[in-house]
């Protein structure tokens, strides 16, 4: 079999996967209108949480995942009560050089009780593969996919057939409209937010048996939801899948087909972000942004 | 007037004989003190060029691509020139003017969040492209810095001390044109600005080509200190972070604030380091210093001080009057 058709296998499971890193992102900017600096610290922490329990307590990171995305969502909402209801008002700057710093406290935290330390969790189907017609499957990330597409499915169900997920769209749209409607503004910032970060944790258990755990892998996967989010348009979750799939075949192409692919493919988001920025701020499917 | 003018002149008077002690003590001091000295002058000097952005309202999030570029910019004249340190700081500093510029006219008319995003974005991808210029930057394995033409350590430390007062300096004479105006209004909405006659575009290239200048004169000095430069090192987000927290900590917008910031800032870190023992705190404490910052005291610890000195004056007035 060719190169070509195990390059779009490839792309699109590493697509799922960006999907679930990116999707919280998403969510939390479209609802509260602050980027997320720290959300990159939660994927971390998800993996971290992963790796615990598997390490542990002999617990697969799959049946793992609920739980740890509970207790995630729970560090979520002891940030945005401490920190981050303070500056709801303030600056966008403020914002971001507080989640930024809140980051910055987590990774150290984290390094200081666990080391700064390379780890891996190890599963029975994280390193197997099926052949099929002569293109090969990677189980570890076949299920990664499958979670992802599970996960985000969830997600807009949630958003279009509950109460709550119809008052976090309502938030999203017009704050002060919410409010006249009755909707507790804040209480839905906090639970935006939560699911964020538990998103974000999702992705980090996925993420953990994958690839190599460290405190500092969150601001890779950071600055590459930068890129997926703005190039998607910020705060729309459906631009966020688009751009998900757009950033991972352009990132496992120039892998396959570039010469010395491999290293030039981490530029990719970077480049993806910085055109994106310059040419069209507003994204493929993002609505006109504000400035400031 | 009379009464007042010795009273103006005494900052700068203490400011000038500060600026010699510290140019002289290289000469007298040990290697540790050598070394805390270097550390607070380049972080002086980082400090001023993000607030000189900042002050335009250009939050950066990538101070470390100036950093690394000046870095480079320094070794390969050096290397492949065979210049010594004035010229090739000099080449590093023109060469963080370029990129400034050049960021200024790419990222055009992005504010805010998304210009902050764009500069992060540069300073990755400026990082990833040193690893993979093999043949220019040395790749991964890095650089040395031709060691017949490093000088004393001394020496290197005056030029950085050097550079501090002189990045003060600009930063000050600054506040005295009316360049502070236009870039306060800029800061507080560009379009305004621009109804008020600023030219935001020029304005924009001329605050960042000298933030860049400044900041990659620091990475180019720096250099000539370790001697050696890697892509990790070059683009390291430590210099990030260390360029925002400082002038946060000292206080915004202010020109005193990001010298008193500095030395705040290597403090928490020597004085983590020395008490706590492991490197991973100061990290912790300079997160945690800059949440409760900006959560607590926003305009820094300048402003807390000239805060608390203002209500102390209040106080006296009050107390004559009554």
């Amino acid at each position: 079999m060719g190169l070509f058709p195990q390059f779009l296998v490839d792309a699109v499971l590493l697509g799922g996967l960006y999907c679930l890193m990116a999707v919280g992102l998403s969510l939390a900017y479209g609802v509260t209108r602050i980027i997320n600096f720290a959300h990159g610290e939660f994927i971390m922490l998800g993996a971290y949480g992963a790796y615990l329990l598997a390490a542990h307590a002999h617990i697969d990171p799959l049946l793992a995942l609920p739980l740890v995305a509970v207790a995630v969502a729970l560090i979520a909402f002891l940030i945005f009560k401490v920190c981050l209801e303070r500056v709801l008002d303030a600056p966008h700057t403020n914002q971001i050089l507080l989640l930024f710093a809140v980051g910055l406290v987590l990774q150290n935290v984290v390094a200081l009780i666990m080391t700064g330390d390379d780890r891996s969790v190890s599963t029975p189907y994280a390193l197997t593969a099926t052949e099929i017609a002569g293109l090969s499957l990677p189980h570890g990330r076949a299920i990664a996919f499958l979670v992802s597409l599970i996960l985000a499915a969830a997600l807009v169900l949630w958003l279009r057939r509950t109460e709550l997920g119809r008052a976090t769209q309502a938030v999203a749209q017009s704050r002060d409209a919410a409010t006249l409607m009755g909707i507790n503004v804040i209480r839905m910032y906090a639970l935006s937010f939560m699911i964020s970060a538990a998103l974000g944790a999702a992705s980090g258990c996925v993420v953990s048996f994958l690839l190599t755990v460290s405190p500092f892998m969150g601001f890779h996967m950071l600055v590459k939801g930068f890129a997926i989010v703005v190039l998607g348009g910020l705060g729309s979750i459906a631009g966020t899948f688009v751009a998900s799939f757009v950033l991972a075949f352009a990132e496992t192409g120039v892998a396959y087909f570039v010469n010395e692919g491999g290293g030039w493919a981490e530029g990719v988001a970077l480049a993806v972000l910085l055109v994106v920025l310059i040419i069209r701020p507003s994204g493929i499917l993002g609505r006109a942004t504000e400035g400031n | 007037m009379a009464f007042t003018t010795p009273m103006r002149i005494l900052p700068f008077a203490a400011a000038i004989a500060f600026s010699a002690a510290c140019i002289a003590l290289p000469f007298a001091a040990t290697p540790v003190v050598n070394d805390w000295i270097i550390s607070v002058a380049k972080l002086v000097v980082l400090a001023v060029s993000w607030n000189i952005a900042a002050n335009a309202g250009l939050i950066s999030l990538g101070h470390s691509a100036f950093w690394g570029v000046g870095s480079y910019a320094a070794v390969l004249a050096a290397n492949k020139l065979g210049m010594p340190i004035l010229p090739a700081v000099i080449a590093a500093a023109l060469a963080g003017a370029v990129l400034g510029a050049a960021l200024a006219v790419i990222t055009g008319r992005l504010r805010g969040i998304f210009f902050a995003i764009a500069t992060l974005a540069l300073s990755e991808g400026l990082r990833v492209i040193a690893v993979m210029l093999v043949g220019v930057t040395g790749g991964g394995e890095g650089l040395y810095l031709a060691q017949s033409l490093r000088p004393d350590v001394r020496i290197v430390c005056v030029v950085m001390v050097c550079c501090a007062v002189g990045a003060v300096a600009i930063s000050w004479v600054l506040t005295r044109t009316p360049y502070q105006y236009a870039c306060r209004a800029m800061r507080a909405n560009e379009s305004a600005a621009q109804m008020l006659g600023v030219n935001p575009v020029r304005l924009r290239v001329i605050v960042l080509a000298l933030a860049g200048a400044l900041a990659s004169l620091a990475g180019g000095v720096n250099i000539w200190y370790t001697g050696f430069l890697d892509p990790n090192i070059a683009f390291d987000l430590h210099i990030t972070i260390l360029a925002q927290i400082a002038p946060i900590l000292g206080g915004i917008h202010t020109v005193a604030g990001p010298v008193v910031g500095s030395f705040a800032t290597v403090f928490l870190s020597e004085a983590s380091r020395i008490w706590l023992g492991t490197k991973g705190f100061s990290l912790l404490v300079y997160g945690v210093a800059l949440i409760v910052c900006i959560l607590f005291m926003p305009h820094g610890m300048w402003g807390a001080y000239r805060k608390f000195h203002a209500r102390d004056k209040q106080r006296a007035v009050a107390g004559r009057a009554a």
